[in-house]
């Protein structure tokens, strides 16, 4: 169950959940003045913690590592195509504000609305 | 010279409803006992099969937890002995799990496997420096570590149904190289396979009195060579055993049941020729098969579940055991229902496969449940799970039979079930 090297641009180590060493792909693109902050669980390459129960520590140790203002950004969690014979294995996409309630956290992006809103 | 007495206590949760309910002496609170230094002085209580007497004297106590449902009885068990001015340390799988709720409710949490820790844990808390967390998460012990459990501590009679000894439980690997959608294994224990010498596996094998066991390692298809060098290596022990899935393999097959293969676990995913033909595999080299099927995937209406039920009856299995499918934290699946905002019950009283606290793709939450209970009752309708247990059962008897290492029941204990009298209803004309 690799993870094609198509969703990163970098493997970011990160820690995770009681300091676990972890890595997640990760992938930051500005498009027209915004910077969006793609993350992608590596399953078996990552020895930790996932980036979605990693995740606003995870976001934080990304921008203070690039230097960027967390106040600034679109994040994002990718759960990348793995070519399993199981659908829980398929590519997704979900957009994500930590500050709102669990029920409107997460907001799942299609290929085709990533492409919009990031212009790749 | 240094003493501590720690009581070590493994606590209770609620049986699944309707089902044949069986205690195995339990694993983690052994494994555990046995990393402690020796002027630890341990007494073990398992509540599931006895009281707590909360003022017998100790220096401390330890709660070692599996299950997520036995995590908020250790919080209770926490409290009470907090009321008596001692301290309490939890570690185990639930322990790693729940450990951001668990840091609340205990005096220190223990987080990893704790072969070559204890010495410094006990030492910080007999000097009065026991920390609020040990965390050893991602920085595992060398697997050579891992020595024979501290099975002395079992009250033996305990874990006897009419007379019958159950099973002890014994691991030779730790760590999964599978991340399978909803276990936590590959996050508690590691991603890589981590196979115990064999020469360690054999030594501890041999000194279990018990000529049955359940090898409780994820799965033992992980390391084929490995595999097989095991199953020679205890061949001639004689014991009997259950694990988790066996190498599809025919030499493989064939030196499993040489080494005392009684029955595997085996999931039922679809209900494909090649899951039968598994099936089939096992059974032509006299293994049983007892089939684990999880329902409320995603992938699965309301026919495929009904489908999968129905296709049970045509592949001859010895058990079933269903569950439903359950988000526990660090799982794929949880981050899955998580992010879907499909999780509805955060209660962990209710985490025990046998619950829906979810919102299923294709169905209402009621009526999974429904499908739940409907597989139960159906795959047992002809023939009841003590029925075909005995049956199991029959079939070990007659192997230990033939290579002489039956042991009758123990007349002593007939009428007696886990600690407590056994109500015969016996019918008079």
């Amino acid at each position: 169950m690799e993870v094609s090297s198509d969703y990163y641009d970098e493997k970011f180590i990160f820690k995770g959940e009681w300091d676990m060493p972890s890595v997640c792909g990760l992938m930051i693109r500005n498009v027209k003045g915004k910077t969006y902050i793609i993350v992608t669980e590596l399953y078996q390459e990552n020895p930790g913690t996932s980036v979605t129960y990693a995740g606003r520590s995870l976001v934080e140790q990304i921008c203070e590592a690039k230097g960027i203002d967390i106040e600034d950004i679109t994040y994002i969690e990718c759960n990348p195509d793995t070519n399993s014979k199981l659908s829980f294995y398929d590519e997704k996409f979900f957009q994500v504000d930590f500050d709102a309630d669990l029920e409107h956290r997460y907001r799942q992006l299609d290929r085709a609305e990533l492409i919009k809103i990031m212009g790749l | 010279m240094k003493t501590f007495k720690l009581k070590l206590i493994y606590p209770k949760w609620e049986k699944l409803k309707g089902q044949t309910t069986f205690n195995l002496p339990p694993h983690g609170p052994v494994a555990f006992a046995a990393t402690l230094p020796e002027w630890v002085d341990v007494t073990f209580t398992d509540e599931n099969v006895e009281e707590i007497n909360f003022d017998e004297p100790c220096d401390g106590v330890a709660l070692s937890m599996m299950l997520s449902t036995q995590v908020k009885r250790g919080w209770e068990i926490a409290d009470e002995y907090h009321r008596r001015g001692k301290l309490v340390i939890a570690g185990g799988i639930s322990t790693m799990l729940h450990a951001e709720d668990m840091v609340n409710q205990v005096d220190s949490v223990f987080l990893g496997e704790s072969e070559g820790r204890m010495e410094q844990v006990m030492d910080d808390w007999i000097n009065g420096n026991l920390k609020k967390i040990y965390n050893y998460m991602g920085n595992l012990p060398p697997i050579e570590l891992v020595g024979p459990c501290r099975r002395d501590l079992y009250k033996r009679e305990l874990y006897n149904h009419k007379g019958v000894q159950m099973v002890d439980l014994f691991h030779a690997s730790r760590g999964c190289r599978f991340s399978c959608y909803p276990c936590a294994v590959s996050y508690l224990g590691g991603r890589k396979f981590r196979p115990r010498p064999i020469d360690k596996v054999v030594e501890d094998m041999a000194g279990i009195d018990n000529n049955r066991l359940f090898i409780v390692d994820n799965s033992l298809a992980q390391d084929k060579e490995w595999e097989k060098e095991l199953f020679r290596a205890i061949a001639p022990l004689k014991k009997k055993w259950i694990s988790h899935t066996i190498e599809d393999d025919p030499e493989v097959l064939d030196l499993a049941a040489k080494a005392g293969a009684w029955y595997v676990y085996q999931a039922i995913y679809d209900t494909s020729d090649y899951i039968k033909d598994r099936i089939k595999r096992y059974h032509d080299h006299g293994i049983g098969v007892e089939g684990t099927i999880l329902l409320g995937l995603d992938n699965q209406t309301e026919d495929d579940i009904k489908r999968l039920i129905d296709f049970l009856g045509e592949i001859d299995l010895d058990l079933a055991e269903f569950t439903v499918l359950t988000p526990f934290p660090h799982t794929k699946v949880y981050d899955d229902l998580l992010r879907q905002g499909r999780i509805f019950d955060f209660d962990w009283n209710n985490y025990n496969a046998g619950q829906v606290v979810f919102q299923p793709k294709h169905m209402t939450p009621e009526r999974l449940q429904e499908l739940y209970d409907y597989a139960w009752k159906s795959f047992y309708a002809g023939e009841s799970q003590e029925q075909k247990m005995f049956r199991l059962f029959c079939n070990v008897a007659v192997r230990e039979m033939n290579d002489g290492t039956f042991r009758p029941r123990d007349r002593k204990l007939v009428n007696k079930s886990f600690g407590k009298d056994v109500v015969r209803n016996i019918k008079t004309a």
